[in-house]
C-alpha cells in the first residue's frame, strides 16, 4: 500500500501512524520532518512551501513506489504540506512498514533524502527583518 | 509554434509570472528559450548556473529540444521535506 497526500492543512500525526503497518509487519518507521524557528543564525518566525502541484505528485510518487519495490515495504505513507507551515508543525511525515526494522529505516532515509533532492518543493524562511527561499539540502 | 513556461520559487520571482506562453520557432531548445527570458528578465541570471529544467513534467537537460504545446518549467534546486 503506497499512499503519497500533499495538502496544506496540518498533518495528523496519530491518523497516520495509526494507519501505517499490517499484522506481517514487525516494524514501522516515522519520520517527521519539522518547521524549526533558526538557521544559518538567524530566527526564523514561518515557513512557506511552494509546490509545482502535477509534478510534486508524480515525483513523490515515484519515491514512495521505489522505496515500496527495493525494500519490500508492506505500507508506505507519505505526507507533505504546502503553503504557510508554522514553527514546531510537521511539514512532512513519512511512514514505512516492513516485517523487519532495517529495511523501513533505509527506505524512510530514501524517501527524504529523495524529496531533498527530486521534488519540485521549495521552502521559504521568513525572518523578523525579510525572506528567502532555500536552494541548498540541509 | 506556442509552449507554456511554468517558473517556481526565486525563477518565479525573477521573471514576475508563474505562467506564460511563448511563441518560439520549431526545434528551440530549452537553453535557447531561457536565454530569451533572461533577455527581459536580468535578475534571472544569477540563478543560470543551478536552474532545473522539465518538460511536461518530467525533468530534462539544457539541451532538450521543445515541441509545440510543451510546458517547459524552470526553477531552482528544490527544497522540500
Amino acid at each position: 500500500m503506497v499512499q503519497v497526500v500533499i495538502q496544506q492543512e496540518p498533518i495528523d500525526i496519530t491518523r497516520v501512524t495509526a494507519d501505517a503497518g499490517t499484522d506481517s509487519d514487525g516494524a514501522v518507521v516515522v519520520f517527521i520532518g519539522r518547521a524549526r524557528n533558526n538557521s544559518n543564525g538567524r530566527t526564523v518566525t514561518r515557513l512557506e512551501y511552494e509546490i509545482y502541484d502535477g509534478m510534486a505528485h508524480k515525483e513523490l510518487r515515484k519515491a514512495a513506489e521505489d522505496a515500496s519495490a527495493r525494500w519490500s515495504l508492506n505500507s508506505c505513507i507519505v505526507v507533505h504540506r504546502y503553503g504557510p507551515v508554522a514553527i514546531g508543525e510537521a511539514s512532512i511525515i513519512i511512514a514505512t512498514s516492513a516485517p523487519h526494522r532495517d529495511n523501513a529505516f533505509e527506505a524512510a532515509q530514501y524517501i527524504i533524502d529523495t524529496v531533498k533532492e527530486k521534488v519540485p518543493i521549495w521552502k521559504k524562511e521568513y525572518y523578523s527583518d525579510g525572506s528567502s527561499w532555500i536552494h541548498e539540502t540541509e | 509554434m506556442k509552449i507554456k513556461i511554468k517558473a517556481f520559487a526565486s525563477v518565479r520571482e525573477a521573471c514576475g509570472f508563474d505562467e506564460k506562453e511563448l511563441t518560439v520557432s520549431d526545434g528551440i531548445t530549452v537553453k535557447e528559450v531561457v536565454l530569451l527570458l533572461e533577455k527581459s528578465h536580468g535578475s534571472l541570471s544569477d540563478l543560470l548556473e543551478s536552474l532545473l529544467y522539465a518538460i511536461n513534467e518530467d525533468y530534462c537537460h539544457d539541451d532538450a529540444t521543445l515541441s509545440s504545446g510543451d510546458t517547459l518549467a524552470i526553477f531552482p534546486p528544490v527544497s522540500g521535506g
